[in-house]
């Protein structure tokens, strides 16, 4: 009787999640015909064999733009959901230890050097922002007085205002007509860059990351109780933290190497995924992954069909999560949460 | 047979402070045991070590080195109700319970048809069955309590480990807390807790370990080791143990 009503839970956020799925595989097949070629807006084509131009911009810039988006949205979500679950906090994501800042520092570091090759740019901005979460780690080692999770953000905190105030510095020195105007874009973030090569560069670690994250759903609520308490029912709380905090930044600093920083995925997802599904991260995660898919593949597809200049993405994302993150705070005043 | 084994226990911190100095004592099992001392006494490190959480030669656990347990195995044997926990996210109760269950389930497993039974019985035991669908965010400061001893029962290990477990209480809630232990107790499971208040240790305790400054001042049983003499000596303060027809007082 008591284990029937669970499994009937089980079975409804099963039925959502593949439900998401169909709806994200849809979209996104409706999706590769909506651009401004031929004209703005959806073109169907019937045959596409006999379009040539259609079946280029198809495959080879819609279709890796659309798969982008999705392996981004999953990533980014899936690396702020776990921050949260790790640092026992709600409101984290992977900036919150001086990953993005890091990363920003990287890329606009190459930008300015001369050599903006995009794989020098994800070389750079993935060096720098594990080199930020390693200085976090280490400097919240060092520190002597509070707890572990204090330790970290305000490590986390120095870390990224030492990256920005480098940021600040390669900005002031760009030169203004084009290294600067290619750093501002990569803040502001965008997949108008993507194609076959960089998903192919990204895609078997980024896979190898979310599944990873994936495998440890339902380990990921227990990481979220006090280490000890962690401890005292059988896990290596250490081990998993390391091994976890290493792939979702991992992920995150490849994914946006490519992408440019895109904000909020990693902060909102989770929170409306939690809404869905309830807290256990079993059906709370994969729905976060899906959900951060689908949030990051509407966006783009606006932000490159509705105006006749592209949109960037990272302003897309921050306008609309910034309103749905004050929504979602209203809702819980109103019923009376912390 | 003896359930916990300390043969000369020392424990440092990094800091150079010395914590517990040549600490030994056997627990037998079914039995329930106040580490009972002020604070900053050791009581706390004390449970670490047997915990595993700090590390120190000399622990046997039912005959067999501490330190040769695997986590999950140790987790199968002892669990932990802490004084506290992080209510950062809304978990259902049933959620939280089966927390316990972690150390039966393969390494990237999540819990099964009879997992979620056995977290409903553990629960119905703590008297909050009817709340399993609740937030534990709603929980008041009393059902807290419950629900740390409900995942710790759903843990069905032989030994407890029980920090401060009434110190925040009111005495309602006191009370429903020392029904369960005397519940777990004739279940013959080993309760060790630790204490400041000698009252709670003389009602629960079968045995009691007084520690003062790091130091084991005596061991045995509740009615050996409790007494006026001993308790000054302890709190370096006035202490006066009283019997009242069949109940004892301390004050």
């Amino acid at each position: 009787m008591n284990s029937s009503i669970y499994k009937q839970e089980q079975k409804r956020n099963r039925i959502i999640l593949l439900l998401l799925c169909f709806i994200l595989l849809v979209l996104s097949f409706l999706f590769l015909f909506a651009g401004r070629y031929p004209k703005g807006g959806f073109t169907f084509v019937k045959n596409l064999s006999e379009n040539s131009m259609m079946k280029n911009i198809i495959v080879n810039v819609r279709l890796p733009r659309i798969l982008l988006a999705i392996m981004a949205g999953a990533i980014l979500s899936a690396a702020g959901f776990t921050f949260q679950m790790l640092f026992s906090n709600p409101l984290v994501e992977p900036g919150f230890l001086g990953v993005s800042q890091g990363a920003a520092f990287g890329a606009a570091l190459v930008i300015v050097a001369g050599s903006g090759s995009s794989i020098m740019i994800q070389l750079s901005a993935s060096f720098f922002g594990l080199l930020a979460l390693g200085s976090s780690y280490f400097l919240a080692k060092k520190f002597r007085f509070g707890g572990w999770l204090l330790r970290l953000v305000l490590s986390g905190i120095a870390i990224s205002a030492i990256f920005s105030s480098g940021l600040g510095v390669i900005k002031l020195v760009a030169e203004p007509t084009k290294d600067l105007q290619d750093i501002t874009f990569w803040m502001m973030g965008g997949l108008w860059n993507s194609n076959w090569n960089q998903i192919f560069s990204i895609i078997p670690v980024v896979v190898f990351c979310l599944l990873v994250i994936y495998s440890y759903r339902w380990k990921l609520n227990l990481l979220s109780l006090q280490e000890k308490t962690a401890y005292s029912v059988g896990l290596n709380p250490k081990r998993d933290r390391t091994i976890l905090l290493l792939v979702a930044t991992i992920g995150t600093t490849l994914t946006i190497s490519i992408t440019g920083l895109i904000g909020w995925v990693g902060l909102i997802m989770p929170h409306l995924s939690r809404k869905l599904f309830g807290s256990d991260s079993k059906a709370a995660l994969p729905g976060s992954m899906v959900m951060g898919a689908l949030f990051l593949l509407l966006c783009d597809t606006i932000g490159r069909t509705v105006l006749a200049t592209e949109i960037p993405i990272g302003l897309l994302t921050s306008f609309i999560g910034a309103t749905i993150f004050i929504i979602i705070l209203s809702l819980r005043h109103q019923e009376g949460k912390a | 047979m003896r359930s916990v084994q300390m043969e000369h226990i020392s424990y440092t911190y990094p800091t150079g402070t010395k914590a517990l100095h040549d600490i030994s004592l056997e627990i037998e099992e079914g039995s329930t045991v106040a580490l009972l001392g002020a604070n900053g006494a050791g009581k706390s490190t004390l449970m670490d070590l047997l915990l595993g959480w700090k590390h120190s030669q000399g622990i046997k656990l039912f005959d067999k080195p501490l330190s040769s347990y695997g986590r999950k195995e140790l987790g199968r044997c002892m669990a932990l109700v802490p004084q506290s926990e992080n209510y950062n996210f809304s978990f259902t109760l049933l959620d939280y319970t089966l927390f316990g269950r972690a150390p039966y389930l393969s390494e990237m497993g999540s819990p099964t048809e009879n997992d979620v039974d056995i977290a409903y019985e553990a629960l119905k035991e703590v008297g909050l069955a009817s709340y399993a669908k609740r937030s534990i965010t709603s929980l008041s400061g009393g059902e807290h309590q419950l629900l740390l001893l409900s995942r710790a029962i759903a843990q069905q290990s032989k030994v407890l480990l029980l920090d401060e477990p009434t110190s925040a209480l009111d005495p309602a809630n006191r009370q429903k807390v020392m029904k369960i232990l005397e519940h777990l107790h004739e279940q013959k499971k080993t309760l060790i807790f630790t204490t400041h208040d000698a009252n709670l240790a003389y009602e629960l305790a079968t045995h009691v370990a007084m520690l003062k400054q790091g130091n084991l001042l005596c061991f045995g049983t509740k009615e050996e080791v409790v007494t006026t003499e001993m308790l000054t000596t302890l709190y370096e303060t006035k202490m006066t143990v009283c019997s009242i027809g069949e109940k004892t007082l301390i004050y």
